[in-house]
């Protein structure tokens, strides 16, 4: 079938295949999912319009919970149990924000697929665009706060230093990790519905065994090496570094935070591969 | 594959798994493990059993069949929307399946931002919906609300757009589930026209019906399927001269 090209970047002349054995490449799964850019677009500044319709301050609400998050723990941390840390709102910003960036993601991840059964059941596209349009959601809003934090960054303690160049790549590797997390989740809970209501305890939990509002050296000694194999206190850790104390921490910590994020990256890649095509029977 | 054939159905083989007492939960899971009454019995059911079948280009064929004949799940297949278990459907071309109508809409959203988020399900870009808009905003005669929401559309006005976007998609390939045309008589008669406008141009259509009246008016061939096996298959007398 020599004639017959998979899933072809070229739409005007495209050409599937369906057989059960039947499976694109890496590479051509890349090609279609670029043909699918727009689509992505759409789907984005469709969740954010809808969100945000008929607000009067439409996008900035975005920034409200987080900044009473921030102004909360700063009054509890810094007035109550009187933290000695030097600059603590910075402190707990970069910790604060990229856990909010995990959490949100992770929370909405459970229904990315649900929600969507509509369209999954009625159109063939790439089902990979549904988590990654849900990722990409979540990412934009957030992107002000992270921006405002920039923006304010010298006077609260911040300084210009060479290590911030290493953000962008922490950042890109703690959203590949999230993606992972994303993908394992919206397809475990079209299978078990009640996932989301544990990964909800579960979020909970995460947050207060990770030095986020706290420092990492309160941690009991003896506790502290089983603490650091949680990928989210590694890159807790990581940003702290770039972002407060301007060096990167030890690297066995981006060494596991780098193995978790190749780990669950595969893992989330081949269960969702796995089960992308029959999804659409559960839903 | 022929050279012009742009559809072939290849020995396709469908079964589901009727789930009873069906578990989706770890809740129900772990109940299961000490209530047998409670635990789930899976049942194979067969939609579909050893199909084949070819479309060629130009040519319509109607997918006919009473409710269960699976006649709907291999328009599914043919859409890629599910997976056979067996066989294989190769297609050549740009494929629009009309099985629902305004799949993605969103109420919230206008006419217009619809539109653009519609066409690119379909896997059209954006510069290329920018091209047509005019046109599908002309044929579904909704220019004057083409920039409000949708949620106040009316279902007609709604059917409408999305019937505009539809075969303004270029598509090869059009699948339909019994809509051929939508709205009053004098708008489905352009609809109407506008297919055998795109017929003439070379689309293909596939259509499920259980009505072998509409068939018989717009298809030239047929296959008849009765609990998932084809038991007849044909070209209807006198079929349009174009197609040959």
């Amino acid at each position: 079938m020599d004639q017959v090209a998979i899933a072809s970047a070229s739409l005007m002349s495209e050409s599937l295949t369906h057989h059960p054995t039947a499976r694109l490449t890496p590479l051509q799964g890349l090609r279609a999912l670029a043909a699918y850019g727009d689509m992505l677009k759409n789907f984005v500044r469709k969740d954010i319009q809808v969100r945000y319709q008929g607000a009067a301050l439409g996008f900035l609400w975005s920034l409200i919970n987080p900044l009473v998050m921030i102004g909360l723990y700063i009054f509890v941390f810094s007035d109550v149990f009187k933290s000695t840390l030097p600059y603590y709102p910075l402190y707990l910003m970069a910790g604060l924000l990229h856990w909010n960036l995990f959490s949100q993601i992770t929370g909405q991840s459970c229904d990315t697929l649900l929600s969507n059964a509509g369209l999954i059941k009625k159109i063939y596209f790439p089902r990979l665009l549904v988590p990654i349009s849900s990722v990409l959601f979540n990412v934009v809003l957030w992107l002000l706060a992270i921006v405002l934090l920039f923006l304010i960054y010298p006077f609260i303690g911040g300084q210009a230093r060479w290590v911030l160049l290493a953000y962008p790549v922490a950042l890109a590797a703690f959203l590949l990790f999230t993606f992972g997390v994303t993908l394992i989740l919206s397809v475990l809970n079209v299978l078990f519905r009640d996932l989301k209501h544990l990964v909800d305890v579960a979020l909970l939990f995460l947050f207060w065994v990770t030095p986020i509002v706290y420092q990492y050296h309160r941690i009991p000694p003896h506790l502290r090496d089983a603490f650091a194999l949680s990928p989210l206190v590694e890159y807790v850790l990581i940003f702290r570094g770039i972002l407060y104390a301007g060096q990167l921490p030890d690297w066995h910590i981006m060494g596991a935070a780098l193995t978790w994020t190749a780990a669950t990256l595969t893992l989330g890649l081949f269960v969702f591969h796995r089960y992308a095509d029959s999804l659409v029977e559960h839903l | 594959m022929r050279g012009d054939e742009v559809v072939r159905v290849e020995h396709v083989t469908k079964e589901f798994v009727l789930k009873h007492n069906h578990v989706d939960s770890l809740k129900g899971r772990f109940v299961g493990l000490f209530k047998r009454r409670m635990r789930p019995r899976h049942e194979h059911f067969l939609a579909l059993s050893d199909v084949s079948f070819t479309v060629r280009r130009g040519e319509a064929v109607g997918l006919m069949g009473r409710n269960g004949s699976g006649k709907s799940t291999l328009l599914q297949i043919i859409a890629g929307i599910l997976r056979p278990t067996a066989g294989q459907v190769v297609t050549h071309g740009r494929v629009a399946p009309l099985i629902e109508l305004g799949v993605g809409f969103h109420p919230e959203l206008t006419g217009e931002e619809n539109v653009y988020l519609n066409a690119s399900l379909y896997g059209l870009r954006n510069k290329d919906v920018r091209r047509r808009f005019r046109d599908i905003v002309a044929f579904s005669e909704l220019a004057h609300f083409i920039d409000t929401p949708v949620k106040n559309y009316s279902s007609g006005m709604y059917m409408r757009l999305a019937f505009a976007i539809a075969v303004h998609l270029d598509p090869e390939i059009l699948l339909a589930d019994e809509i051929l045309a939508v709205g009053d008589a004098s708008f489905q008669q352009k609809c109407r026209e506008k297919i055998a406008s795109l017929r003439r141009g070379g689309m293909s259509i596939v259509l499920v019906s259980h009505s072998e009246q509409q068939v018989r008016s717009v298809c030239d061939s047929y296959v008849r399927l009765d609990k998932g096996r084809v038991v007849e298959s044909g070209v209807f007398k006198a079929p349009a001269a174009h197609v040959r």
